[in-house]
């Protein structure tokens, strides 16, 4: 590769670096608080339109839920200030490995590999069926 | 002349820019929203994408002159009205190249990463594909070099058309005079491009000159009652730039292998085809919203 430029990748590089570290510092992101069972179905609804939401179990945390619907398993996971949503087997979502009150979902996506929320317990015992 | 290049001289514009969007957003003097992963990726993006270029630069330099050795006219580089010509036949491909991005998934796996940002600002202008390349939508310029139109002037019109893209990729800007908004491509218009709700899906592919949109029936005006929701229909839950850059291949490649009879459906339907009808398109999701709308609008009284 010529000099020159390699010298203009690292200057680009440098540029990126500051570009970031300002994004960081100035603390502009979208104001995203912990999500409640309201917010939860509104975003549910919005992903999912004209899906019926049988039961939500809201993340402790406030950054996920899990919603029944039928027999699918509707996963909602914060990425950054946004959400994004998959769905699964319900089944698949029950047999998720629980450990340390995560709940670690494979949603079998390479563009949204895991989603892990923070639940009190699982599998709902009334649900596991 | 033959040397000027539009992107590189304005890249230090790129920069200032980026900074006052953010700096201007931080004094509440502008609407912008900065996630710092989400410009990490974004400017990785772009960073790279010049080096993935390279790749293929072989390819599509030799192809274009060899096209351009076989060409109709003698369109000279000096003259005004070619590059009057050139500005008009050059923005009509990038609509053409733009729609087939989008309605086709070969292409949108290159095109994808460019709308995977759930934020609208500057930076996400730069997040450029590493695959443009590989897939091939050079070639949809070559019949400019046919028609007799000089690689450089070509080469010279699209980075003019991509330094032009940049500008528009704003929530800062409300909107632009009428006047500008019907004849160009505007931040407003180019929102609703970027928005991810049904009204909005497969619109706005204009370049430069939005008249495309409005000619080929594409084209949506941006609501006040609908507010753009950014992204891709399904959002990434990753900041992993390489997932980013390469998902949609991947996902592609993954459902050839699992259903080889549909493979062509696969690779040349539109994004979120599958052969038994189980996923969601632009298209289905567009009428599934449609119902719902008339599901929701009040029934006119009997009589009226």
């Amino acid at each position: 590769m010529d000099k020159a430029y390699l010298i203009q990748l690292a200057a680009s590089t440098a540029a990126v670096s500051v570009l970031v570290g300002l994004a960081a510092w100035a603390k502009i992101a979208r104001p995203v608080g912990p999500l409640n069972l309201a917010r939860a179905q509104e975003l549910l609804s919005e992903e999912f339109p004209g899906r019926s939401l049988d039961q939500v179990w809201v993340a402790t945390d406030g950054a996920g839920a899990l919603a029944r619907s039928g027999g699918m398993a509707l996963v909602l996971c914060r990425v950054g200030d946004g959400f994004a949503a998959r769905q699964i087997p319900w089944a698949q979502a029950v047999s998720s490995s629980f450990r340390n009150g995560r709940l670690r979902i494979d949603l079998s996506d390479i563009s949204a590999p895991v989603a892990t929320i923070s639940l009190p317990s699982w599998p709902p015992k009334d649900l596991a069926a | 002349m033959k040397d000027f290049n539009p992107v590189q001289l304005a890249t230090p514009i790129f920069i200032v820019t980026i900074i006052l969007e953010i700096v201007l957003a931080r004094l509440g003097k502008a609407k912008a929203n900065y996630e710092a992963r989400d410009t990490a990726v974004s400017l990785g993006m772009g960073l790279f994408s010049g080096a993935a270029g390279l790749l293929t630069a072989g390819l599509v330099v030799a192809s274009t002159l060899w096209v351009y050795e076989h060409r109709l006219f003698e369109i000279p580089m000096t003259a005004i009205w070619a590059w009057a010509a050139i500005f008009l036949l050059e923005d009509l491909t990038y609509y053409w190249f733009h729609r087939l991005s989008h309605e086709r998934r070969f292409w949108w796996a290159a095109h994808v990463n460019h709308h995977t940002s759930q934020h609208y600002n500057l930076s996400t202008a730069l997040r450029q594909t590493w695959t443009g390349g590989v897939a091939g939508t050079w070639a949809l310029w070559l019949p400019l070099a046919f028609l007799g139109f000089p690689p450089a002037m070509i080469a010279i019109q699209k980075g003019i058309s991509l330094v032009y893209q940049y500008w528009i990729h704003t929530e800062a800007i409300r909107r632009m005079p009428k006047w500008f908004e019907a004849v160009f491509n505007t931040p407003s218009h180019h929102r609703v491009h970027h928005a991810r709700n049904p009204r909005y899906l497969d619109s706005n592919y204009a370049g430069i000159l939005i008249i495309w949109d409005r000619l080929f029936g594409t084209f949506q005006p941006e609501l006040d009652e609908e507010p753009c929701r950014y992204g891709t229909v399904k959002n990434l839950a990753t900041f992993n730039i390489l997932r980013v850059a390469f998902h949609e291949w991947i996902g592609m490649a993954a459902d050839v292998v699992r259903h080889p009879r549909h493979a062509l459906g696969y690779i040349f339907g539109r994004p979120g085809w599958s052969h038994d009808g189980s996923r969601d398109t632009s298209v289905t999701l567009k009428a599934a919203w449609r119902q719902q709308q008339a599901r929701a609008a009040p029934e006119p009284e009997a009589g009226t």
